[in-house]
């Protein structure tokens, strides 16, 4: 059977993708949403199997109960069209009811789905635990679900959809084939971006010609996201998976090191994954939302979140944080505690309950398990705290005289925020609580240089050569994103140069990967970490 | 939009609202400035402002806030 199991398979690069492209460019302009649909459903099940049921159920889910709710729409407006001013908010109240009713089926129905699945074996395992706390002889038996891969992120994408229509930002689609373009697009459907149908659904059905300009800029984008992957986060991938699982052996500093390299083997995972999707999706002109915005440069844990994994939380700002905040007893509780509390706290309150919501399902969107859940109220706290500690913050470098806009009191933030990340990270990917609670400790506890100075650093799955490696292509991001930060879109600069200089450039890019990348006997590529979740 | 632009000032004292165009993308306006301008907009102006109308658009500049709020004000 043909199966794969990321982007960054042979099977994707070499067979999936370009047979795509190729059908993509013989066929005419219908044929090829039909190319793409098809190269969608090929891909999930080469993925998932049968489990495509699900993402076909969800489609066509979503495309009768937007047109349900554009039906009670249409047909409340029609009606109290024919009524007196005065008789019209009733009947206006009376159809906005029925429509909600629909919208929180649809959220039961899809947001159930995603639960009944994916975390139905932690809920069952807790209540287990709690019988047999208190010496219960009932047992609930574990389901064992399998999970189609980018649950997590089509339904998300499902329940924008219908609130979107419900909004009336979008007008219900009936086109059964373009809803399920933007449902399943193949190179979003495992990792995101998480995309709304206003920015994604009438680009898919564009379809343009292939171009020489899409296709030397989307395989250029592909290029670096492989690169990524298989030089920094593939490398990294068996000193972490060795120190994460013997936790208990390792002393502190190596742990601090095994906490900072899966840090940096995240953010080139995922956002390497992201260059390839973003760079797949260009090939045939879509252009997809980004998803990452040089997050380490950020001073702020609040500014990192709007930096990283910016469609997830977009998505949670609109879907949740308004619509929380925004609720008529949260109102209610922003307009009084503003009159006692002033502008800086009065907000704070129903914000911070719209906050804590929000991190909850962060945590537990990333997986389920208490220490996702902690990952989640570690961020919110810190986000939280910012907030509380603004005031404060001002005050004290007011009186101490230092300039919050100077080089270096931003440079310490940089650090401090990055520093932060680290810590949330390490509970991110920790064998569960406990464990990251154990590393957590170590790091003050037990820290020595021994492993370095005796070199058993360089024997868990990493020399030194690797290090080496991994420094230079850091510091590589580190210049290119420095340049993006300025504002310099360097695939332009460099596009514009003679062909010479471009070729060298993407020949360079190749020799990395072939030279450097960390594949073969020896190597244990790391799993696509965001399409677990 | 002179009362607009007094509520603004009472939240973020520190932008000239006659020029700035970015209030959200410019990180003038945080997500808890835009609870206590929604807040206080409702109060002021007698208008529900639904989350749907809370976008970038319309927040980032006192001008296109005002259009909101008059827009807003025919549909009740």
């Amino acid at each position: 059977m043909f199966a794969m199991n990321s982007y960054f398979s042979v099977q994707y690069l070499a067979v999936l993708l370009p047979v795509t492209v190729v059908l993509y460019a013989v066929m005419p302009q219908k044929a090829r949403r039909v190319v793409l649909l098809l190269a969608s459903y090929a891909f999930f099940w080469a993925v998932s199997g049968k489990l495509l049921v699900y993402l076909l159920a969800s489609t066509l889910s979503i495309h009768l109960l937007g047109l349900w709710l554009s039906h009670l729409q249409e047909k409340g407006d029609r009606y109290v069209k024919t009524l007196p001013k005065e008789a019209r908010k009733p009947a206006k109240a009376k159809s906005l009811r029925r429509q909600r009713a629909v919208m929180a089926f649809a959220v039961v129905l899809h947001v159930g789905i995603l639960l009944t699945l994916k975390y139905s074996r932690f809920f069952i395992t807790n209540v287990n635990a709690l019988f047999q706390f208190f010496r219960s002889p009932f047992m609930l038996s574990v389901p064992a679900f399998l999970l189609p891969i980018g649950i997590s992120f089509y339904t998300l994408q499902a329940v924008s959809y219908l609130f979107d229509v419900y909004r009336r930002k979008i007008p219900a689609d009936h086109n059964l084939l373009r809803l399920a373009l933007f449902m399943g697009f193949f190179p979003q459907i495992m990792e995101g971006p998480i995309c709304r149908y206003s920015d994604t659904a009438a680009q898919l059905w564009e379809v343009p010609s292939l171009s020489w300009r899409n296709l030397t800029f989307g395989l250029q984008r592909i290029l670096f996201g492989v690169m990524k992957k298989m030089v920094v986060a593939d490398r990294l991938n068996i000193l972490i998976q060795n120190v994460f699982t013997n936790y208990e052996a390792y002393d502190g500093f190596v742990t601090a090191i095994a906490v900072v390299c899966y840090t940096v083997q995240l953010y080139m995972d995922f956002s390497g994954t992201m260059d390839l999707v973003i760079g797949t999706a260009q090939i045939f002109g879509v252009k997809l939302p980004e998803n990452f915005q040089r997050p380490f440069f950020s001073h702020t844990i609040s500014e990192f979140w709007k930096r990283w994994h910016i469609t997830l939380g977009t998505w949670f700002k609109d879907y949740i944080f308004y619509p929380l905040s925004m609720s008529k007893p949260l109102k209610k509780l922003t307009s009084h505690a503003r009159k006692h509390l002033g502008n800086h706290f009065g907000p704070l309150i129903s914000g911070s309950i719209a906050l804590f919501c929000v991190w909850v399902c962060n945590g537990l969107w990333h997986g389920a398990g208490w220490h996702y859940l902690f990952f989640g109220m570690y961020h919110f706290v810190l986000i939280l705290c910012g907030s509380l500690f603004e005031p404060l913050v001002i005050k004290v470098t007011g009186i101490l005289h230092i300039r919050r806009d100077s080089a270096a009191y931003r440079g310490m933030q940089i650090v401090r925020t990055g520093l932060l990340v680290c810590v949330g990270e390490l509970f991110f990917r920790a064998e569960g609580l406990r464990a990251g609670l154990i590393m957590f400790q170590k790091m003050f506890t037990d820290f020595s240089l021994a492993a370095f100075d005796d070199r058993s650093l360089f024997t868990i799955g990493m020399d030194k050569y690797d290090f080496l490696i991994v420094f230079l292509v850091m510091v590589l991001i580190f210049l290119i994103s420095l340049q993006q930060e300025k504002g310099i879109v360097l695939r332009e600069s460099i596009a514009a140069r003679p062909l010479a200089i471009r070729f060298a450039v993407y020949y360079a890019l190749i020799l990395l990967i072939v030279i450097f990348g960390a594949y073969g006997a020896g190597y244990v590529p790391v799993d696509p970490i965001y399409a677990g979740f | 939009m002179e009362r607009l632009i007094r509520i603004l000032e009472d939240i973020q004292p520190e932008v000239d609202y006659s020029t700035c165009t970015d209030l959200v993308d410019g990180h003038y306006l945080d997500s808890l400035s835009i609870i206590s301008l929604v807040a206080e907009l409702e109060d002021e102006f007698d208008i529900t402002i639904p989350t749907v109308e809370i976008i970038t658009e319309n927040f980032n500049s006192a001008e296109s806030l005002w259009k909101m709020i008059l827009r807003l004000q025919e549909d009740e």
